[in-house]
């Protein structure tokens, strides 16, 4: 297939800016090229010119937190290794619809015999014409009760061994296993603090959440290496001037202290203000998830829906609750949505919020897949998307090749 | 030799752009030979022309699908993908705006193996697309040619030159004003092979080259204002802004408007084709 030249199009880059220019890609080995460097080493024209009418051209999507989506729950492996996997390739083929062209499954808090079965299953790895699993995200289960959320209290643990603990749950191999590996954990949970050096080391990516902290003890998570927080404000105490919590980690005084952050843009789990807050004060650590549950279709009607654990859940427009209760399940938002809105309600320009979804994230996992992917540079992967000016999604692109067309 | 004298910088570069694609256009260049063979230059004084030819392309009013190009010169050791290096200062202002096919581009290489064999390489490639068409360059605030510093022999072709000290001053701007980040070497063509294209035609914009504009039209043909040695050329056109005149004499400015004058009453009187069936010898 050879050389691909889009232009007539706006470049979103690393930085946030946008700029007119052309990107070249190689379809063949699927990376970004440099245009200049072909020119003189192959003296040839490029096989296949597109032009994208003035519209923006932007690294794909990367998800790092969504338990599910189009009726699949990453969470449940009741029908086998074969299906579970099956049905992965299912996810990856239809996420590229909201512009998402890598993502990490995530699993809730689970009896202690699934992660073994689990884990290891989620490595890296491609599905045809679909997005990129990137790895695992553990959410759970060493969690603090009263901030649980949506997860089962049943199933939660503390980590009274140390990184024995983890072992013993997620398994020593999963810890090891290559690809993408983030656990969220609270770190008010007796023995999580010790476990957060060691797991780093291992490559672990440890995220503070669902916890009760103080501002102390999570600074002091983070300096042990705990990268990231969990949905910020969601599951986790409201920022209390005297005691800022996990939040106010945000304000740390050495920037080098202030983790990254996911954050919910439905407009649901966070209000539009509290988003604009957190971003101003930390932009370079925002980063967009979904949560989304295998309720994120946007074709699924409104109305009760069964889940899991024998419980229902309630889908109104982009809100799903757990049946009967005012406690959020999650969401069904698409990441291309989480954009828009974070641009609308931060007054960014698109190309900001772009950056969320993509440079940040691709940082904040770091190890190969911040040498990779997210960003529109020469020897990364060609995963793009293609925005109209108003964010909304025209095409999606994994390693060079059209995978999905408005 | 003519001189045109426009208002700015901009107009020099509609001025000379538009004249390029008006030859380039009545030669009609075909896939099958002949070919148009443009020489090019870097630089910030082309800049706008550069600006115009692309405007021109994008508009469909020009195509450099049959044009062959051949760049003056390139630092020495540099490598191409650097960003000072005049590849690509050539791809990102010019090659990759327009529709010319890459293997029609020809620059030389300052990290081949054997640079003098590159040099002599360069100058066969010339010949066998039948010599240079036009060749465009800038003049030096020394009054150079290319790499042609002062000193340079008047009968020199491609070679290795080894820059003056001036020139790595003028150009440590480009790199971070660090001296020693400048290339000392580069390769360039010669004052003899410009001397062979059919015609030249000098973009001189600035006040900074008044003093070499003045000395190379004025003044002797001299080693020290290589520049000088289109005086023996059959066709050279200089085209400069009003700054770059202000060391010419009065009576030098006076004299090119005033053919410049008598020139537009030909044309209006007798058409276009009557003032080149006068330049059908190429002198003038």
């Amino acid at each position: 297939m050879g050389i691909t030249r889009f232009t007539n199009c706006s470049l979103a880059l690393p930085d946030g800016s946008l700029r007119r220019s052309d990107l070249f890609i190689d379809t063949d080995s699927g990376k970004i090229i440099s245009g200049q460097a072909h020119f003189f080493s192959t003296r040839q024209p490029v096989d296949r010119t597109i032009h994208l009418q003035g519209n923006i051209l932007a690294p794909g999507y990367i998800d790092a937190q969504i338990n599910g989506a189009f009726g699949v729950d990453f969470s449940s492996i009741d029908e086998g290794d074969a299906t579970y996997l099956k049905r992965l390739n299912e996810v990856s083929r239809r996420i590229v619809e909201t512009g998402t062209t890598s993502y990490v499954p995530t699993i809730i808090t689970q009896r202690k015999e699934l992660y073994q079965k689990l884990l290891p299953l989620l490595r890296p790895r491609s599905a045809p014409d679909g997005a990129h699993v990137l790895g695992y995200h553990a959410e759970g289960p060493f969690l603090i009760p009263e901030k649980k959320g949506a997860h089962e209290e049943s199933f939660l643990l503390d980590a009274s061994q140390g990184i024995k603990s983890w072992e013993e749950v997620y398994g020593a191999a999963a810890l090891d296993q290559e690809g993408v590996k983030i656990v969220t954990a609270a770190p008010d949970v007796e023995g999580v603090l010790e476990c957060i050096k060691p797991a780093v080391e291992r490559g672990v990516t440890v995220s503070i959440g669902h916890s009760n902290a103080p501002v102390d003890v999570a600074a002091k998570a983070v300096s042990l290496g705990a990268s990231w927080v969990t949905h910020l404000f969601n599951a986790m105490p409201q920022m209390h001037h005297r005691d800022p919590g996990v939040i106010g980690t945000l304000g740390a005084q050495d920037e080098s202290q202030r983790p990254f952050y996911g954050l919910i843009v439905d407009g649901i789990h966070v209000h539009p203000n509290a988003v604009r807050l957190a971003y101003d004060c930390h932009p370079e650590g925002a980063v967009l998830v979904t949560d989304a549950m295998s309720l994120m279709d946007p074709r699924l009607p409104d109305g009760k829906h069964e889940w899991r654990d024998g419980r229902y859940i309630v889908r109104d427009g982009l809100r799903l609750y757990i049946e009967g209760t005012s406690t959020l399940a999650g969401s069904a938002i698409s990441l291309d949505h989480c954009v828009r809105n974070l641009a609308s309600f931060t007054s960014i320009p698109l190309s900001k919020a772009i950056q969320c979804a993509t440079w940040n994230v691709a940082q904040m996992l770091g190890g190969d897949v911040a040498k990779r992917k997210g960003a529109l540079l020469e020897g990364r992967d060609a995963d793009l998307v293609v925005l109209d000016r108003d964010g909304f999604l025209q095409s999606t692109w994994v390693m060079g090749k059209e995978v999905y067309t408005l | 030799m003519r001189l045109s004298i426009r208002d700015s910088p901009e107009q020099v570069g509609l001025y000379v752009g538009d004249y390029l694609a008006k030859r380039i256009n009545e030669f009609k260049p075909s896939a099958e030979k002949p070919l148009f063979v443009l020489g090019l230059p870097t630089g910030s004084s082309p800049l706008p022309t550069y600006q115009r030819l692309v405007e021109l392309v994008q508009r469909g009013d020009l195509s450099f699908k049959n044009v062959v190009t051949f760049n003056m010169d390139e630092y020495v050791g540099l490598p191409r993908d650097h960003p000072e290096s005049y590849h690509t200062f050539m791809y990102t202002n010019f090659f990759s705006k327009i529709d010319i096919q890459p293997n029609n581009t020809h620059i030389l290489d300052g990290e081949a193996e054997d640079l003098l064999h590159e040099c002599a390489e360069y100058e066969r490639k010339i010949k066998s697309v039948g010599g240079i068409d036009i060749f465009m360059g800038g003049m030096g605030e020394d009054g150079h040619l290319a790499f042609n510093e002062p000193g340079s022999s008047l009968v020199s072709r491609t070679r290795i030159k080894t820059l003056a000290y001036d020139t790595i001053l003028a150009n440590a701007r480009f790199f971070n004003n660090d001296l020693s980040a400048v290339p000392r070497m580069a390769l360039t063509v010669g004052i003899a092979t410009l001397m062979d294209a059919r015609e030249v035609i000098l973009v001189v914009t600035g006040q900074k080259k008044a003093m070499a504009l003045a000395q190379c039209i004025e003044n002797g043909i001299n080693h020290f204002w290589t520049a000088s040695a289109l005086h023996s050329h059959p066709w050279s056109l200089l085209v400069c802004d009003e700054d770059a005149t202000l060391e010419l004499r009065v009576k030098t400015v006076r004299y090119f408007k005033s053919i410049e004058k008598v020139q537009d009453e030909v044309e209006a009187k007798y058409g276009g084709a009557a003032v080149r069936k006068t330049r059908v010898n190429g002198v003038h």
